[in-house]
C-alpha cells in the first residue's frame, strides 16, 4: 500500500490535541460529575514572606518520609511560594535538620 | 567599604563536647567577627538535637546559632576556616539572607499599605472561595 501524504498528516493532528484518546473515552464522558475541592496555598493564606529554613516542623509536612518535597499539585502550595520553600528545605538538609531523599 | 550584609550562620558540635569547648568556639568566633568591624546580633544554644542523618558517628549535635552583621567577605572565610579546623565541630552553615529579608520588608509594607487603602476585604487575595 502506498502511503498517500494527505492521511497521515490529518491523523497526526487529531492524536496531538483534543480528539479522543484510544482507551479511555467512555468513562469519561459525564465531565464535571464531583466539583474537586480547590486547594489553596497555605502560605498565601497565612500572608507568609519569608519561609524559614530553621522551621524544621513546618517544613517537614512538605517532604514525605523519604525526604523528598511533595510536588504542589499535591500540596497546592502556589508557585511563588514552592520556590521559597525548595530553598528553605535544601538549607534546612544542608544542617542536617532535615533528611536527604535517603532512608524509607 | 562594602554595605553591611546579615548572615546566619550555625554550626553543629558532637553531643558529648564538653560545655566549655562550645563556649570556646563561640568566643573564637565572635574574635574574628570583632577582629573584621562585624558584630554578632545574636547567639543561641539550641542544645543536642536530633541530626536528620548521620554526621560522622553522630546522629545528634549540638546546635549552636548565630546571627552576625558583616561588611567584608572575608569575615565568612575566616569564620568558615576556623570552624573547619575546630576539632568539635561536625558541620557549619552560613547563610546569607539580608536580601531575603528586606524582600520580605517590602512584602509586608506592600501588603499593608493595600490594607490600608481598602480595608473592606482582605488585599490580594482571589475571589475563588466564596462558598
Amino acid at each position: 500500500m502506498s502511503t498517500t501524504p494527505v492521511t497521515p498528516q490529518h491523523s497526526g493532528r487529531s492524536s496531538h490535541g483534543s480528539g479522543p484518546r484510544p482507551g479511555g473515552d467512555r468513562p469519561r464522558k459525564p465531565r464535571r460529575q464531583y466539583v474537586r475541592k480547590r486547594k489553596v496555598c497555605r502560605f498565601c493564606v497565612d500572608k507568609v514572606d519569608y519561609i524559614d529554613y530553621k522551621n524544621a516542623e513546618l517544613l517537614q509536612t512538605f517532604i514525605l518520609d523519604r525526604g523528598k518535597v511533595i510536588p504542589r499539585r499535591i500540596t497546592g502550595t502556589c508557585a511563588r511560594h514552592q520556590r521559597w520553600l525548595k530553598v528553605a528545605i535544601k538549607r534546612a538538609r544542608n544542617i542536617a535538620l532535615l533528611p536527604f531523599a535517603a532512608g524509607a | 567599604m562594602a554595605e553591611e550584609r546579615f548572615y546566619e550562620l550555625i554550626f553543629i558540635c558532637r553531643p558529648d563536647t564538653p560545655e566549655t569547648d562550645i563556649d570556646k568556639v563561640l568566643s573564637t568566633l565572635q574574635q574574628v567577627v570583632e577582629e573584621q568591624k562585624g558584630r554578632v546580633e545574636k547567639v543561641e544554644k539550641w542544645g543536642v538535637r536530633k541530626l536528620a542523618y548521620r554526621i560522622g558517628k553522630s546522629r545528634e549535635g549540638f546546635f549552636v546559632f548565630l546571627a552576625i552583621y558583616g561588611r567584608q567577605g572575608e569575615m565568612i572565610k575566616e569564620l568558615e576556616r576556623r570552624l573547619k579546623v575546630s576539632e568539635p565541630v561536625l558541620k557549619y552553615m552560613t547563610v546569607r539572607i539580608d536580601e531575603e529579608l528586606k524582600r520580605q520588608r517590602k512584602l509586608s509594607e506592600r501588603r499593608e499599605r493595600r490594607l490600608a487603602r481598602r480595608p473592606r476585604k482582605t488585599a490580594g487575595e482571589p475571589a475563588a472561595a466564596s462558598g
